[in-house]
């Protein structure tokens, strides 16, 4: 039965030794969140993570949702873990104390939200998806709306949802045909079907707050057409408590390849009554305003499915025992040597905590930005913050959701035949793992987003904003000897990364289509130079720590060795990307849709 | 979801273009005219029609209903019995087995075609017949002459299977420390004990007797691997007249609850003093499992070739009927609401790495079948030795980047159809678990990497390398003109480059032996690559050939594919080989602990 135990060493390394989360905290306000209460909330954190929840994760994916007639069942154990998980207070921790919430930021919401859907990522989406749902009120909502929803969603009495997709588009919100008709009490009448609904319907709680997108009579065509409306499962009565039952059903559930105990719902909307929220035919805008902040909790689905087929097949590589070391028998007194001695289970290890960690250090140092882009007091250091976040999302979601899956393979082939097993739990962190390249915008629409929208759509400013950012760190590490050749390699993949994209955009004004045929090489060498910076980072204050004498050499030299792997035998995967996308469109455009 | 259609055409221009297997066929003496093109070319339409109209059909079902336990009793899912019976009757089973016996004595170049059919419509189901011709390849090399004839004929016939027992729940890699004993009897039979796991075909409805292989210690058997020997474990004993007689005490404990290949059941077998007969000789079991090994890796790798055709299919339909916004250049089906989405270039970088990966791996199944083929069938020494050697160099190669490439390829057909994709019904993610398997039992692919690089490659100082290198540098020497240049000078510095990482291991592991560990994975790959690139340009040169006669543009799009494989999929090597080159070094800079 597999363990999860939060990795809180390397939480705070991060945290507090790398991107210093106290200092910027003081900074922007967020004293409250002081290290003594950041510390008791990371280890009460990790003690629910590993003692509730994880327990509930291999029993949720055997049992799985059921749905009777349009009431879904959650798997045994979840609804009580639901209800400690609202009573200690987990879902309010970032809410605005307005409504309940303990107003503590961003950055600290997200690692609890890491060691929860470690332990557990079918039951971390129920609260996951109701914190989408209270940010697009919470920034769009009018006054009466937030008042009447955040009270209920902040402490997590009531869960939300969020109601895009249709069987006929996905990507393409363009063609929704969700109608709102409006009544003349202001409310709305919504009608039409929503598919890929996560915890559309299910038994935690007493309402679910459905956030849903539908075009209005008059609406324009496409995109500019679509609004934004609440449409609670039952409807609110004087007292703004639960009352009439809404007309709106969950049709079915989905049969998935994992993550079964989300309740993955069909949505029939009948006449049900809705209410707009943010301006007519601006729905779209109203995701937009929380699209970082979800993009980077599905990127993070990556690291936490990889943390948690980490920890496993590290205890196993530890403890089976077969075949004997090349370099000599190792432990001569057992029947065999354990398999981590063998170079190539280590490189399968080493690959998976390179990724690992440095996919941490990238959503920690993202939260951070989003703390920034939040709170900070000077509106030139948000607007920084979100030329930032606007380069760094989609490279986030992207890579570590593709990194994750690689993570997630290589922890089942540690286990050899006993990974295919369920029993063991290794199988299950891949499949878990295969919807997140897949939900919140495909890794192929991020991919776009960022080389066409964000990086030629600017000019090549969000990427030079990020660049400068590395510029800068390798100038003030110039000196640093023992790092010399990384910081030397980084310096160079730093200029090639303008200098492709800088030949994409002269191929792409010519040709449309080479962006397209760029975007996901583009986004991948990206990813991996944005991991050696952080590998730099992390590897220097570890060589701080070590030069200045330190009680924990082994935590600190591994970083060091761990950065040392990653850019031997990982990063040059970045120039297959950049051999792969100077070929150009022909190679894929040139067959017919025939020929195929 | 698009129904399973055997890729024939592709088949055919592999088989019959690019590697002419019928004057092969004809030039082997030991296949005797066994086979002609005529009846080769009937035996693949009637494999595409059984496979796709009987066998595909189950693939969803079985995976949702699954094999099922019953104190000791296995049920296959519904129909695979009624399935079952139709390929054994149609000689199938024993395609490839020793016509003296009852088989039907196919090459393997035939064979591996037909494997990849099966596997591509219903990966369960494929294993169940699959493990049988395993079974009796090692029973017609190494079993005596009684139990070959009382065993064989059914087996070949498919009304008994087979299952190869060797996995125990503390070894799977390292088989010398077997605990399962074998004791003998008076009689010359013996009397075996113990428990195997993870045994695909334990159990199950679908013959009337189930023959073990199993390996086993006898007791004053040598310690490790030269201690093993195999014998064959009948669940029923069989009678002098063939009669089926006794139940042996070989019972299935369980079976496992696994990813995918759900309708195979996977069983734990408890053998308790049950009779068995000694195959081959004491001591040699493991010598005797390694004569099919090389048949079985490529048997399992081409179970990713069979998957990553039945998801390019689907995906390649998907991406075809699918509208979802606009081509980059504009609309190019402005009269509906958007554009399909083959139209988009990443749909096609997805959609193209699968077609070229699989029709690479389709041809390099197929010569890899051919060096089997020409190992065991040609008189002549010369060739006949470098067969072996090829043999012995690419199977590992075969079996570990036709499954590692089948994931990859199962999950681009599984993104394409973005979130239907993560749905069942759809067919796409039963792919990528049933596919995943592949890539660890019968030899981890980690494995099949030592072996290419360690027993293969550097403990012969590159021999077997330097035959195939040798190969391809006459055909690049041959090739060079004109339109052929475009493939033929990156395949000439692709093998240049890979001879170049050849020594460069060979060099480091005189030093150390872990450097052979640190390389093997990665160096595996950059093989993998450079052999498709390989095949690829002799792909190239047919379709170039043929450009007047290309009905459909079906050797336009070899070409064009060719191009995407060139250009987009073999630059991988590079970096492959920037990582291997890196060493061990960076594997033993932790100690466990550090970890």
């Amino acid at each position: 039965m597999p363990e999860y135990k939060a990795p809180l060493r390397d939480m705070h390394f991060v945290m507090d030794e790398v991107l210093d989360f106290a200092a910027s905290y003081e900074a922007y306000g967020l004293e409250d969140a002081s290290p003594d209460l950041v510390n008791a909330i990371l280890e009460e954190g990790g003690k629910f993570a590993g003692e509730v929840l994880a327990p509930l994760n291999r029993t949720g994916d055997e049992e799985g949702c059921h749905i009777d007639d349009g009431v879904v069942t959650t798997p045994k154990g979840f609804k009580e873990a639901y209800q400690q998980y609202v009573d200690n207070g987990w879902g309010s921790m970032t809410g605005s104390t307005e409504y309940g919430g303990q107003g503590l930021p961003f950055s600290l919401g997200l690692v609890i939200s890491e060691m929860v859907a470690s332990a557990n990522y079918a039951f971390s989406m129920y609260p996951g998806l109701s914190h989408g749902c209270s940010a697009a009120i919470s920034a769009h909502g009018t006054q009466e709306q937030k008042d009447q929803y955040l009270s209920k969603l902040t402490p997590g009495t009531w869960t939300g949802t969020m109601c895009l997709t249709e069987p006929h588009c996905g990507t393409d919100l363009g063609l929704i045909k969700t109608r709102a008709v409006p009544e003349s009490d202001g409310s709305y009448k919504i009608t039409g079907t929503k598919i890929f609904i996560s915890c559309g319907e299910h038994d935690m709680a007493e309402n679910i707050v459905h956030l849903v997108l539908a075009k209005l009579p008059d609406a324009p065509a496409g995109t500019k057409g679509i609004s934004l409306f609440i449409v609670p499962k039952f409807l609110l009565d004087a007292n703004g408590e639960k009352g009439e039952r809404n007309t709106l059903k969950c049709g079915s559930i989905e049969h998935k390849m994992g993550i079964k105990a989300s309740a993955t719902c069909v949505m029939n909307f009948d006449d049900a009554t809705g209410y707009l929220i943010g301006e007519a035919n601006k729905g779209l805008n109203c995701m937009f305003t929380m699209m970082n902040h979800a993009r980077l909790g599905t990127g993070m689905q990556g690291l936490c499915h990889g943390e948690a087929s980490y920890q496993s097949a590290l205890v196993y590589a530890k403890d089976r025992l077969q075949m004997r070391s090349l370099t000599g028998a190792k432990e001569p007194e057992k029947a065999a040597d354990p398999i981590i001695v063998h170079p190539d289970v280590r490189r399968m290890l080493l690959t998976m905590k390179a990724f690992n960690e440095g996919n941490r250090a990238l959503t920690y140092y993202t939260a951070q930005l989003l703390d920034q882009a939040h709170y900070s007091k000077d509106e030139g250091e948000r607007a920084n913050a979100d030329a930032l976040l606007a380069f760094l999302t989609p490279i986030c979601k992207a890579f570590m959701t593709e990194t994750g899956m690689e993570v997630t393979s290589l922890g089942m082939q540690v286990f050899g035949g006993h990974g295919y097993i369920r029993e063991w739990g290794q199988e299950q962190q891949m499949r878990d793992c295969r919807i997140a390249p897949i939900y919140e915008g495909t890794n192929g629409i991020q991919a776009l987003d960022l080389l066409g929208r964000k990086v030629l759509g600017s000019q090549g400013k969000l990427l030079s904003a990020f660049t400068k950012q590395v510029h800068k760190f390798c100038q003030a590490n110039e000196g640093n000897s023992q790092f010399a050749g990384e910081l030397a390699k980084l310096n160079q993949l730093n200029t090639q990364w303008g200098e492709i994209t800088q030949s994409i955009a002269g191929r792409a004004m010519q040709n449309r289509e080479e962006v397209g045929a760029c975007s996901m090489d583009f986004l991948m060498f990206s990813g991996y130079v944005i991991h050696a910076f952080m590998w730099l980072k992390m590897a220097i204050v570890a060589q701080q720590q070590l030069a200045a004498g330190t009680s924990e050499e082994d935590f600190y030299k591994a970083k060091v060795a761990t950065q040392s792997f990653y850019f031997k035998r990982l990063l040059p995967r970045a120039q297959a990307h950049v051999e792969a996308l100077n070929s150009g469109a022909d190679s894929l455009m040139d067959m017919t849709a025939e020929q195929f | 979801m698009a129904d399973y259609k055997a890729p024939l055409r592709d088949i055919r221009f592999v088989l019959n273009e690019v590697f002419e297997a019928d004057a092969l066929w004809q030039s082997l003496p030991g296949l005797d005219g066994a086979i002609d093109a005529e009846t080769a070319d009937a035996m693949l339409e009637e494999a595409g029609k059984i496979t796709s109209q009987t066998i595909a059909p189950l693939n969803r079902s079985g995976d949702e209903e699954g094999a099922q336990w019953n104190a000791g009793e296995v049920t296959t899912p519904s129909g695979f019995k009624a399935a079952f019976k139709t390929y054994a009757e149609g000689g199938w089973v024993g395609l490839g087995g020793n016509p003296e016996y009852g088989g039907l004595g196919m090459p393997k170049t035939l064979g591996v075609q037909v494997e990849e059919m099966v596997y591509g419509a219903n990966n369960s189901f494929a294993l169940y017949p699959a493990l049988t011709a395993g079974c009796c390849l090692a029973l017609d090399a190494h079993g005596s002459e009684e139990l070959k004839q009382a065993y064989l004929p059914n087996m070949y016939a498919g009304i008994w299977s087979g299952t190869m027992c060797l996995t125990e729940p503390h070894c799977g890699t390292d088989l010398g420390i077997i605990r399962t004993k074998a004791v003998p009897e008076a009689d010359g039979s013996y009397l075996v004990t113990g428990t195997k796991i993870f045994i695909t075909g334990g159990e199950h409805d679908l013959t009337e007797n189930i023959i073990h292989l199993v390996l086993a210690k006898l007791p004053d058997a040598p310690a490790g691997p030269k201690g093993i020997s195999l014998f064959l474990v009948p669940k029923f004993l069989v009678n002098e007249d063939g009669s089926m007689g006794e139940r042996n005490p070989v019972n299935c404990g369980s079976i496992e609850h696994k990813m995918g290949i759900k309708g195979s059941a996977t069983c734990v077998m408890n053998f308790d003093s049950a009779r068995g007969y000694l195959v081959g000789e004491v001591n040699k079991g493991l010598n005797a499992m390694f004569t099919m090994m090389n048949y079985e890796r490529l048997s399992i790798g081409i179970q990713g070739i069979g998957c990553s055709e039945a998801s390019y299919q689907s995906a390649v339909d998907y991406a075809r009927e699918r509208i979802q916004s606009r081509a980059p250049t504009g609309a190019v089906q402005p009269e509906k609401a958007a554009d399909p989405i083959i139209v988009h270039p990443d749909v096609r970088r997805m959609l193209l790495t699968m077609k070229a990966m699989t029709e690479g791996s389709r041809a390099f199944s197929t010569y890899v079948g051919m060096q089997l083929d020409i190992s065991k069938y040609a008189d002549e020494p010369e060739s006949k030795k470098k067969g072996e050697d090829l043999v012995a160099l690419l199977t590992p190669v075969a079996k570990a980047f036709f499954t590692d490439v089948g994931l990859e390829n199962c999950v681009h057909g599984q993104q394409v159809f973005g979130g239907h994709g993560y749905i069942r019904e759809w067919g796409q993610e039963q792919l990528v678990r049933d596919v995943r398997i592949a890539q660890i039992y019968e030899g981890t692919n980690g494995i099949q990497a030592l072996d290419l690089m360690g027993r293969k490659t550097v403990a012969n100082g590159g021999a077997f390398f330097k035959v195939f290198a040798e190969e391809v540098r006459n055909f690049v020497t041959e090739n060079s003109a004109d339109a052929m240049a475009e493939f033929v000078q990156p395949l000439a510095k692709a093998i240049a480059n890979l001879e170049e990482l050849t020594a460069g291991v060979i060099e480091r592991s005189k030093s150390n032996p872990n450097e052979v560990g640190a390389a093997s994975v990665e160096y595996l790959h950059v093989f993998g690559y450079t052999a498709y690139a390989y095949m690829w340009a002799k792909m190239a040169k047919v379709a170039l050939s043929k450009a007047e006669a290309d009905e459909i543009g079906f050797y336009s799009a070899k070409l064009g594919t060719a191009k995407f494989f060139f250009q987009r999929l073999l630059p991988r090597i590079h970096s492959l080989s920037e990582s291997v080159n890196a060493g061990s070094e960076s594997l033993y800079e932790l100690d466990a602990v550090q970890f």
